[in-house]
């Protein structure tokens, strides 16, 4: 398990950026909802740089013809395919057995890290 | 089971016959001059229906009930056969619905005090005009409780693709009478049906044939996207000789777009695959023959056959498959499912008519002599 410094808070959340480098992996990083998560920039369909994709919002299951709009700012879609991927889990909403790679977050006062293992 | 059927035919064409008595007086004169319009378009030089099933009375193919369990349900042992009509789904297809709408009624009431009177191995089709839903749902409503009409049928040339809401009070009403909705080809291009293909029409017969399936992967399609199968839950649906080997393609392509597009059709709670396999039968026959019969076979368990596929013969058209010839060697259980397991399912006949006490007198002998009279037969014959 090692701690790598990532970024300052600020850096994120005025949107200016989300992918770092770490270690030569690339990691994007996304507050949801106060909580911290990381993943790497790697969709786990086709290998596309999955965080320069558009974090949203998406339908939620629905009656026919009904739409509800729901998980705002929770959906990673996937700039290639469009796929959509829950930040907070990582799961692709279709199938959650496919799920990006994920590394804890530490918080520490402004300092984000992210763990290996 | 012992007495469950062996074989079900899925698709076998009758001439429903002279409508003249079954339609209001007010369509008498436009029904001799016209009969029931789209059946001619391309030409074929083998032309639509098998030359050695003409009646042994000299008439047209279809047109002699007892003839007919002759020359194929004896012949090939078939306990049950879905009879689906002559010439007769391009109604839907006239730019006229209420010519339309009552001969869709004729139609069905000709079935009913006519060839569904001849033999219990005999099931009916109900028809409808599927331009004008409201009227369609009507007319399944007024006929579904006949015990032998067990399905809604209308044609697979449509003005729109099938799942969009316009036709939904059809799956309303089938649902609601527990019948499944079938749709059979041969009116691609015609009457006010859209073109044949996005690219307009082809040439020649051949070509137009060819490529007909395209239209039943528009429906389906259709039909999965707009949730049909989740506002109807209980809906079967029959693609009925529009082939079966471009299934996995399209379950696998709408898979493979639903993961990246769903929340554009947020109704769907499975991958669109596990409607089709669930609520989607195709029949056989044209059965595609390819020149190692084992790919058929292969692509046969890429889409469950042994739910999704029912043996289907189209007697007495040209085109027609031979049940003891034309399905490649496959395992004991999936043939049975095709011959007869599934159809016996869909269409609740669980075991076989109790004994084979056909009507074999007068009416038989009528329904042959009438079919003569039917301005209908000018204006051929669908698929």
């Amino acid at each position: 398990m090692k701690r790598h410094w990532v970024a300052k808070k600020t850096e994120i959340q005025e949107n200016k950026q989300r992918i770092f480098q770490v270690q030569g992996l690339e990691i994007g990083l996304y507050c949801v909802e106060g909580r911290w998560f990381a993943w790497r920039n790697v969709c786990p369909h086709q290998g596309a740089p999955i965080c320069k994709g558009r974090v949203c919002g998406t339908r939620l299951p629905s009656l026919v013809y009904q739409y509800e709009y729901g998980m705002e700012e929770r959906i990673l879609r996937c700039p290639w395919h469009g796929w959509e991927f829950d930040l907070t889990t990582g799961e692709h909403l279709v199938d959650s057995g496919t799920k990006l790679r994920g590394y804890e977050v530490v918080c520490e006062g402004e300092d984000l890290f992210v763990v290996f293992p | 089971m012992k007495d469950a059927p062996a074989l079900i035919d899925t698709d076998v064409h009758n001439q429903i016959g002279p409508l003249l008595p079954y339609l209001p007086k007010a369509w008498h004169d436009r029904y001799r001059e016209t009969g029931i319009p789209y059946g001619v378009q391309y030409y074929s030089s083998v032309g639509v229906n098998r030359k050695d099933a003409v009646t042994d009375q000299g008439g047209p193919p279809g047109s002699d009930p007892q003839f007919l369990i002759r020359d194929h349900l004896d012949r090939y042992g078939i306990d049950y056969t879905i009879l689906t009509g002559s010439g007769v789904l391009g109604l839907s297809l006239d730019p006229d619905p209420d010519y339309a709408n009552v001969l869709a009624t004729a139609c069905n009431d000709r079935m009913i005090e006519t060839w569904l009177n001849v033999s219990p191995r005999f099931k009916g089709s109900i028809f409808i005009n599927a331009s004008d839903p409201a009227a369609a749902a009507a007319e399944i409503r007024r006929v579904a409780s006949h015990p032998d009409m067990v399905q809604v049928l209308m044609a697979s040339a449509a003005r729109m693709p099938y799942g969009q809401r316009f036709y939904h009070p059809i799956y309303e009403a089938a649902e609601e009478c527990g019948l499944p909705v079938a749709v059979h080809p041969g009116t691609e291009g015609k009457g006010i049906s859209g073109p044949p293909t996005p690219s307009g029409y082809p040439t020649r017969y051949m070509e137009w044939h060819n490529i007909l399936p395209t239209n039943y992967m528009t429906h389906v399609n259709s039909l999965v996207c707009e949730g049909v199968f989740e506002k109807f839950p209980n809906l079967k649906f029959v693609a009925i000789e529009g082939g079966i080997s471009w299934l996995p393609h399209l379950m696998w392509r709408m898979d493979k777009n639903y993961k990246a597009l769903r929340e554009s059709t947020p109704w769907l709670k499975r991958l669109p695959s596990e409607y089709i396999k669930d609520h989607v039968r195709l029949t056989t026959q044209p059965i595609e023959e390819p020149a190692n019969p084992e790919h058929l076979v292969q692509i046969l368990h890429m889409i469950e056959a042994e739910k999704t596929i029912m043996f289907s013969s189209d007697y007495p058209h040209w085109d027609n498959d031979n049940p003891k010839m034309a399905l490649p060697r496959m395992p004991k259980e999936m043939r049975q499912r095709i011959l007869a397991g599934t159809a016996s399912e869909l269409y609740g006949l669980h075991t076989k008519p109790l004994s084979k006490d056909d009507d074999s007198g007068e009416q038989a002998e009528q329904i042959a002599a009438e079919s003569k009279e039917a301005p209908g037969n000018a204006w051929g014959e669908e698929e």
